[in-house]
């Protein structure tokens, strides 16, 4: 059974008077508990794509099912955007409380959960800080705690990583396997580094551009936790690489 | 210990009174800005109305004027003249500004309702407060309702601009975030189209007050039999002039007093919805 199945999606956006096509008959089925990782060159429509299955543009041609429910949106679909798009009026606490919100747990068991994400991203010290307070990697670590905070059952991730040095991009990417062992979490996660696709994923889309489509799909069959430096992931590396460019 | 924490001390309170002394320069440099023009205002009004230039009856003497002033004060008669003007004010903006807010709120977000109500309300709102005013005093008389009607409607107009305007800004981005959390529409409003909007608002709060300062004196005078604007009219009536020239002070300086501070609040709102960073 697939979490979701995306289904010869193509979607074009009016550009001045002309239709220009974005995406192009993508087909992809994200299974439970499934890691797909997309990387792709900048303007592919990696991001048009998340925002379509997550349902905030309706505008497209194919169909996009969910496995669990006969609807056409997941109960539960969290995001973390490319940008971290926090709220500048709420501290990073009351930003990561807007995911509670439409749940019926208690005040005492929200902030619990705040504090646990916040923890798991290093903002501990910064809860009562306000957006305009962090640094653009502190920032979108934010917004990574508010959107798995939301405890969601697909988890879609725009660049999640992207802002932040090497030292802490792997301890997160450690932490999100480690969620991602212990909730039963289907991820998403788009990003301009296949070596965080190689090490996260079960899966990896390659996307090409103009009109955005997939080129390939590179499955990597390695058990966790991985080795960063696995000649095996060096050699997928390789082929992805020479899909890139 | 205690001489270690003396000289730490030192070092803090050396940069400090530097900063408090640059601050208070620069309040007494604007406020003398500020008293520049009053003064040279007044200086040639004192010249004019000694050296004869104009005659007594149309331009009293500025200690008459404060006499009658201190009068004035002394019998309540300004006291009870602004408190009618004030509570007015506070009526009619009460009225005007939420029904602005409302309706700005209406056409802001949705762009069926815009369609179907804003161009007739940019049409009315094109006619001043004023230009009203034969219309209502035949449907109203000239009575309180008259004084509130025009009020509310001198502050719903902006309001509603201003609202409709703060409505369609609230970041695409961050509506998104409520789409994808499914915030209830109470937390939608509460903590986004309302911080969202909250320098909107304050501009409009702002400005409708001070559209219905002016035409809350003009409509008294017109149409009044208490308040300021009325205390003015009586004032000429009696070819007493020192009494219309305190009505003006008193307005101005009410008028400027309450754009000051208005406008420092509107500034800590904006600050503090972190719009500007
Ligand atoms: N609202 C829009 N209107 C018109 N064109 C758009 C819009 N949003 C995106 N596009 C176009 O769609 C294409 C894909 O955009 P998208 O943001 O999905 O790229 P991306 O793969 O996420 O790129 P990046 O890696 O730089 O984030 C781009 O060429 C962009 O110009
Ligand atoms: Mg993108």
């Amino acid at each position: 059974m697939n979490a979701f199945a995306i289904e010869h999606v193509s979607k074009s956006y009016i550009l001045e008077g002309a239709e220009r096509p974005v995406l192009k008959d993508i087909n992809l089925q994200v299974g439970h508990n499934e890691i797909v990782a997309i990387v792709g060159a900048s303007g592919c429509g990696k991001s048009t794509l998340l925002r379509l299955v997550v349902g905030l543009d309706a505008d497209y041609r194919g169909t996009i099912s969910w496995g669990n429910h006969d609807r056409t949106s997941a109960s539960k679909v969290g995001m973390v955007f490319q940008d971290h798009r926090l709220y500048p009026w709420l501290t990073v606490q009351g930003n990561v409380d807007l995911a509670f919100d439409n749940t019926r747990l208690s005040a005492a068991e929200r902030r619990d959960r705040t504090s646990h994400y916040l923890q798991l991203v290093g903002l501990a010290d910064y809860a009562k800080a306000y957006p305009r307070q962090l640094s653009g990697g502190m920032a979108q670590r934010a917004a990574i705690a508010r959107a798995l905070a939301q405890e969601p059952e697909v988890l879609l991730m725009d660049e999640p990583f992207g802002a932040l040095d090497s030292i802490l991009r792997m301890r997160l990417q450690d932490e999100l396997l480690s969620i991602w062992e212990k909730n039963k979490v289907s991820i998403i996660i788009v990003t301009h580094d296949v070596e965080e696709a190689l090490y996260l994923a079960d899966r990896v889309l390659v996307m090409e551009p103009n009109p955005g489509r997939i080129r390939d799909v590179v499955e990597v069959d390695l058990p966790r936790p991985r080795d960063r430096s696995d000649p095996a992931i060096a050699e997928l590396k390789r082929r992805c690489l020479a899909t890139l460019v | 210990m205690a001489t270690i924490g003396a000289e730490e001390d030192i070092r803090v309170v050396r940069s400090a009174p530097d900063l408090h002394l640059a601050r208070l320069k620069s309040f007494f440099v604007s406020a003398v800005l500020i008293c520049i023009m009053p003064a040279v205002l007044l200086a040639f009004w004192w010249a004019a109305s000694t050296k004869g230039w104009v005659s007594a009856q149309v331009l009293p003497q500025p200690d008459w004027v404060l006499q009658t002033f201190l009068d004035l004060c002394a019998n309540g008669d300004i006291l009870a003249a602004a408190a009618v003007s004030f509570r007015r004010i506070a009526e009619g903006f009460l009225i005007g500004a939420s029904l602005g807010f409302l309706f700005g709120l209406l056409i802001g977000k949705s762009k069926t309702a815009d369609s179907y109500l804003g161009p007739t309300f940019r049409a009315l709102a094109a006619v001043p407060s004023l230009g009203w005013l034969p219309i209502l005093i035949l449907l109203l008389g000239i009575e309180e309702s008259l004084k509130i009607v025009i009020l509310a409607k001198a502050c719903f107009v902006p309001m509603a601009i201003i609202a409709a305007e703060g409505a369609r800004n609230v970041p695409k981005g961050l509506t998104e975030v409520a789409d994808v959390l499914r915030l209830r529409a109470s937390t939608r409003f509460f903590k986004l189209t309302i911080p969202a909007m909250a320098p909107f608002i304050a501009s409009g709060v702002r400005l409708s007050l001070s559209q219905a300062f002016v035409s809350l004196i003009v409509v008294e005078m017109l149409a009044g039999t208490d308040g300021l604007g009325y205390m003015m009219v009586w004032g000429r009536t009696l070819f007493q002039l020192d009494i219309v020239i305190v009505g003006m002070t008193v307005v101005g300086v009410v008028g400027f007093a309450l754009d000051f501070v208005l406008k420092r609040a509107e500034l800590l709102i904006r600050r503090g919805s972190g719009a500007n960073g």
